[in-house]
């Protein structure tokens, strides 16, 4: 053979064939052809080389440079620079991340540089399409070397001693098997390559076909030496056209040899191999059922005993081994078993491939050593989660095995580790979930999958995996029962034991894990038919109310206000929510953001709605006071009249309980009167609404703090029967840059807020303000600063327009009314003179990778410092529980952000519960609202001792409304009306409330629009 | 038409009986279904029991007693593909085609199928229309996909 300069192995692995890489391939060749390269470089195809995510990749030997997402475009430019001048190429090297340098050597690249090769040691190095690439390689050394150097019993023991366990999921030991099927008397014996790769996730066998088919055909012939048998089957999957085709010619190369077929190295050893193609059957990768289907029969399994070691084709032993042992076999004969039982784990030896994929940056297959640990894999050769978001689990073993929560990311993987939590090795898919993905979903996903699957010969895979479905297929829909989860568990351990194959034997581990492991997750869908990561879009009547905190019965309100029945539309809002004419103002509803309307123009106004049926009826004095259930019940102490607070009140006064709320400050409302100003939410409605709730009852003491200094929490304790902490986050955190203390000027945004709103002892604060920060807080500051009379109002923010956490409407009323917003500027340092604040030094920033929370992290660019003048710094960043009121030695856990520790709303002290910001930290009026009613359930079931059982409130429908018929011309012409607003020329110097309402035409037309998706 | 199908394809197998889903496959593969003429000629050239045709038939998930229409799209629905966006891609599909999984477009253009896994992990959301596959697509990528086959 000439000898080549260079070789550009191009990657043709099914990943990479899909990403058009036989295009690069002959692009490349005619590139070089053209350049009369022809006799120096050699362009080949290979396997897949594992890195499927950057595909399509080409290799670089003897260099080791690495190329990915290789394009026919740019293969003038790659051969130019490196086949002929000689300097690799960096526009197509792999770099770990956008701002990263490139790493040109595979050898260097994380995914590459952990893993060890040994099934894989030819993958990316030899032309899986020619037979002289394998054998230059050492290959069909070992099969020489058994038939000429050793028995077969020799053969058995070396594999024996390696201690190689079967990849295909169980996990038994391989030489034992041997054994086994070696001592029965037989003059016809079979072995089977299992190559029907059924789990979802796995690519493992496929690609080992496809790479290096030579090391399956040796394999499989020194087991066959090993046992005696003279026939050999591979039983590909039917979806695996490539691989099929690989091994097929692979076998035709091997028979001209003469390493397949009579006397293999003049020997008396003879041996020939089928392929039979899979039909798509999952259940086809259990042994007995794989039989029949290459007897030409149903895949349906059978009872062992009899084992295929005794009775296996057509009545014949048989040994089955899937496709990543054999291609084990051939090494251990080389280098032999000592060396491989030193790789690995005590009772897992040698390496293990996984197809690493999911959620993670660096997708595809990897071969590591047993025993590594699952953070090395997901974190070092994964790359860690995309979109920076955060680990939930990983799923191994696919419908057969289990979730592994982020909690054990330091398990070692091995087959008795795995085992121990829940999950099994299968045939190694690894599976990698993110914080978005729901476990309940998934668990009815892998559900789906086996009742499909399910030959439906046993009676408890066939009826019980479908059982076991519809329960959570009911709890997905928001139609879970108490007793769903015992009921699960009890299926579930029925299925497990009474099946008569692996399929249903194993299908429950899924259900278990996540019974398990996500307990919680599982609840809330039951008890509270939320969903935590929205996937289960069926489980609310509706999208808007699924979206709500407190699942508003969003979709009858509405429906009711187009039938012009507002006296009703009323009733079914004061229903679900105790602060309706606060929600319809300042609400961020999250509900338009769900809306399906929005998906064909836009979304239904529904927090205007709201507003407008509340003020309509109040207007013409039809406002309801909702009806008491129960009196002369236990008196109850709230500490805080916020949202959370009042709510709480509101549902512990209409059950009967004897409320009193301490508030702090001279007037209730908490964060609303405080924080909210009266340009959004008039004091007006605060009063209203805040009247409701004492026409229940309830009492609100003001300038009556509680704590250290003033009453005594234990008194609260000894003089009632439950308290409920609701002291909300009023507590500005700071800057954290140099100067933030050192000078007059700088006001935390909340006591600038409180200052206006209630003390009413804050006149204008200075000229020119600088507000830090990007959310509502930040925004009502400066338009508050602008009411004031404030000249220059600055709001920096250090991220961009996108990411800002403030409501749509808030930034562009801002703008409106003069505000200039400074995006992607970060303060570093406050400046003064003689005491007095005179401006703040600034950075700018540019976006890099997205941080933990999944919004990107703002970069200072160097040397873009700038300054704003400013008299007075307002920092809005964010705000904390103020925890200064509780004695020393309070005894509560709190958490590191310095909120109460509740469980769900049980504080960590008997008969104290807890909710809203003080739990939370800053969050909206409607989680708050939440939190509240959550809290109150609480509070009744503990006092209550059993009786008068009350669940969670759940989104419910109040009664079912029919859908208002619309003609076809009203259906398209009706749009979204705009919200009037006060000019901004009448803004300044009041603070009168800026959005003006609906008119009841509007409204109605509004409301006509809904599609009412609770009727589907 | 199928009659000149099945004579070839049992030819090839010198009508051996033990390889009938290979015989079967064989015939789907020509004809992209398996019609009652082509079974009952199978039955009985090789001497087998009709409803052991049918049996197989409708065990394995690669044989369609149905007609099918020119092109066999795949929605891939494997683990991977099902947490990358599977399920929104295949509803995108069935809105565009108008026909859940497992029908036939009025036109006979596509046969929508939804498969568990083709073992393209690393690509997810994966569908595979014929034998051509299309990695990493959203759902407007999937519906343009569909546009060079006609």
């Amino acid at each position: 053979m000439k000898p080549f300069r260079a070789n550009m192995l191009v990657c043709a692995g099914t990943g990479c064939v899909s990403n058009k890489s036989f295009k690069v391939k002959l692009a490349l060749e005619q590139e070089i052809k053209r350049r009369g390269l022809e006799d120096e470089v050699l362009v080949a195809a290979t396997g897949c080389q594992g890195f499927c995510e950057r595909g399509p990749l080409v290799i670089h030997w003897p260099d080791g440079i690495f190329y990915q997402r290789v394009s026919e475009e740019e293969i003038p430019m790659l051969v130019t620079e490196h086949l002929i001048k000689g300097r690799p190429y960096k526009n197509l090297m792999y770099a770990p991340g956008a701002a990263e340098a490139p790493i040109p050597k595979l050898a260097d690249i994380d995914f590459f540089k952990y893993q060890r090769l040994i099934v894989l040691r030819n993958r990316g190095i030899i032309d899986p399409e020619l037979i002289d690439d394998y054998i230059s390689n050492d290959g069909y050394m070992a099969l020489h070397k058994a038939l000429t150097d050793m028995t077969p019993e020799g053969v058995i023991d070396e594999i024996t001693m390696s201690g190689l366990r079967g990849r295909g999921g169980a996990g038994f030991l391989t030489g034992f098997k041997w054994g086994i099927c070696s001592k029965a008397r037989d003059q016809e014996k079979f072995i089977v390559c299992n190559a029907d790769e059924g789990d979802p996730g796995a690519f493992m066998d496929r690609s080992v076909l496809e790479a290096d088919p030579h090391a399956v055909i040796e394999g499989m012939a020194l087991g066959a030496y090993a046992i005696g048998a003279q026939t050999g089957y591979v039983y590909v999957r039917d979806e695996y056209p490539l691989a099929c085709q690989r091994i097929t010619r692979a076998i035709r190369q091997a028979e001209e040899y003469g390493l397949l077929g009579d006397r293999i190295f003049d020997t008396d050893f003879s041996f020939n191999i089928k392929v039979v193609r899979g039909a798509g059957a999952f259940v086809c990768g259990e042994e007995t059922a794989l039989m029949a289907s290459i007897e030409g029969r149903m895949g349906k399994p059978r009872q062992r005993p009899p084992f295929p070691a005794q009775k296996g084709l057509w009545g014949h032993p048989t040994n089955i081994n899937n496709v990543e042992t054999w291609a084990n076999v051939p090494l251990i004969i080389m280098r032999g078993a000592d060396w491989y039982a030193s790789i690995g784990t005590e009772k897992s030896k040698g390496t293990k491939i996984f197809s690493l994929v999911g959620k993670v940056n660096n997708t595809g297959l990897v071969e590591v050593p047993m025993g590594i640990s699952l953070r090395k894999l997901v974190f070092d050769i994964g790359g860690g989660i995309i979109g920076g978001k955060e680990l939930k689990a990983v799923q191994t073993g696919g419908p057969s095995g289990g979730m592994i929560p982020k909690e054990l990311i330091d398990l070692p993987v091995d087959y008795e580790k795995l085992a121990e939590a829940g999950s099994i090795m299968g045939s190694g898919g690894l599976i990698v979930m993110d914080e978005t993905d729901c476990m309940v979903d998934i668990a009815k996903y892998f559900l789906a999958f086996t009742t499909d699957e399910s030959c439906g010969k046993c009676t408890p895979c066939r009826v019980g995996t479908k059982a076991m479905w519809n329960i959570l297929d009911d709890i997905t829909r928001g139609r879970g029962k108490k007793g769903d989860i015992e009921l699960l568990k009890e299926v579930a351990v029925n299925v497990k034991n009474l099946s008569l194959c692996g399929l249903g034997q194993t299908a429950p581990n899924p259900v278990l894990t996540m019974i398990r492991y996500f307990k919680d997750e599982l609840e809330a869908h039951i008890k509270e038919r939320k969903c935590p990561t929205n996937k289960c879009t069926k489980i609310a009547p509706a999208p808007c109310q699924k979206a709500c905190p407190i699942g508003m019965d969003v979709p009858t309100y509405v429906a009711l206000i187009a039938e012009r029945k507002l006296d009703e539309a009323l009733e079914v809002i004061r229903w679900d929510n105790p602060l309706p004419a606060i929600c319809g103002r300042v609400c961020p509803h999250g509900c338009e953001y769900e809306c399906k309307r929005g998906t064909i123009d836009t979304p239904i106004s529904i927090c205007s709605l709201k507003r407008f049926v509340v003020d309509y009826q109040r207007a013409r004095g039809a406002d309801i006071i909702p009806r008491k259930e129960a009196h002369g019940r236990e008196k109850v102490a709230i500490i805080g009249s916020g949202p959370a607070g009042l709510t709480v009140a509101h549902d512990l006064a209409l059950w009967g309980y004897a409320v009193t709320i301490f508030e702090a400050l001279p007037e209730a409302g908490g964060m609303l009167r405080a924080g909210i100003p009266g340009y959004r939410l008039p004091r007006d409605i605060l009063d209203i609404e805040i009247d409701v709730i004492k026409k229940l009852g309830v009492e609100i003491k003001t300038n009556s703090s509680v704590g250290a200094n003033a009453i005594p929490l234990d008194d609260l304790k000894k003089q009632f029967s439950a308290v409920f902490l609701s002291v909300g986050a009023h507590k500005g955190l700071k800057l954290g840059i140099p100067g933030e203390d050192n000078f007059e000027g700088i006001l935390d945004c909340i006591t600038f807020l409180r200052g206006v709103n209630i003390d009413k002892n804050m006149n204008k604060p200075g000229g020119k303000v600088a507000v830090i920060g990007g959310g509502n807080a930040a925004m009502d500051a400066a338009r508050t600063a602008v009411r004031l009379g404030c000249e220059e109002v600055n709001v920096i923010y250090r991220r961009s327009h996108a990411e800002m956490p403030a409501d749509p409407s808030e930034i562009e009323s801002a703008i409106e009314e003069g505000i200039k917003i400074n995006y992607l500027v970060q303060p570093t340092k406050v400046i003064g003179d003689k005491g007095m604040v005179t401006g703040i030094e600034c950075v700018r920033t540019e976006l890099g990778e997205p941080d933990l929370s999944g919004r990107r992290r703002p970069v200072p660019v160097k040397g873009s410092e700038f300054m704003v003048n400013c008299d007075v710094v307002i920092p809005a960043i964010s705000q904390a529980p103020d925890l200064g009121f509780l004695a020393k030695g309070h005894g509560f856990k709190t958490t590191r952000w310095s909120t109460f520790e509740v469980n769900p709303e049980t504080t960590s002290i008997q008969g104290v519960f807890a909710g809203g910001d003080a739990v939370s930290g800053p969050a909206t009026v409607i989680e708050a609202i939440a939190a509240g009613q959550r809290a109150a359930v609480s509070i009744h079931n503990y006092l209550r001792k059993g009786e008068d059982h009350r669940d969670y409130r759940i989104p419910r429908s109040y009664k079912k409304m029919p859908q208002v018929s619309l003609s076809n011309e009203e259906q398209s012409s009706l749009r979204r009306p705009e919200m009037p607003h006060i000019p901004v020329a009448e803004r300044k110097g009041t603070f009168g409330e800026v959005a003006l309402g609906f008119t009841l035409e509007a409204a109605v037309n509004e409301a006509k629009r809904c599609l009412r998706c609770d009727l589907e | 038409m199928s009659v000149e199908v099945v004579n070839s394809v049992l030819e090839k197998y010198s009508f051996d009986r033990s390889s009938l889903i290979g015989i079967l496959q064989d015939i789907q593969r020509e004809l992209k279904w398996l019609p009652e003429e082509a079974l009952r000629m199978v039955s009985w050239r090789l001497d087998v029991p009709l409803t052991q045709l049918y049996a197989l038939g409708s065990f394995y998930k690669a044989f369609s007693l149905k007609p099918r229409g020119r092109h066999l799209l795949n929605v891939c629905l494997g683990t991977a593909c099902h947490v990358r966006g599977g399920p929104a891609i295949q509803e995108a599909l069935e809105k565009e085609l108008k026909i859940p999984p497992g029908e036939t477009t009025a036109d006979d253009r596509f046969t929508m199928e939804v498969v568990r896994c083709v073992g393209c992990c690393g690509l997810a959301p994966v569908i595979v229309i014929d034998e051509n596959f299309h990695g990493k697509v959203s759902q407007a990528d999937a519906v343009k996909a569909l546009e060079n086959y006609e």
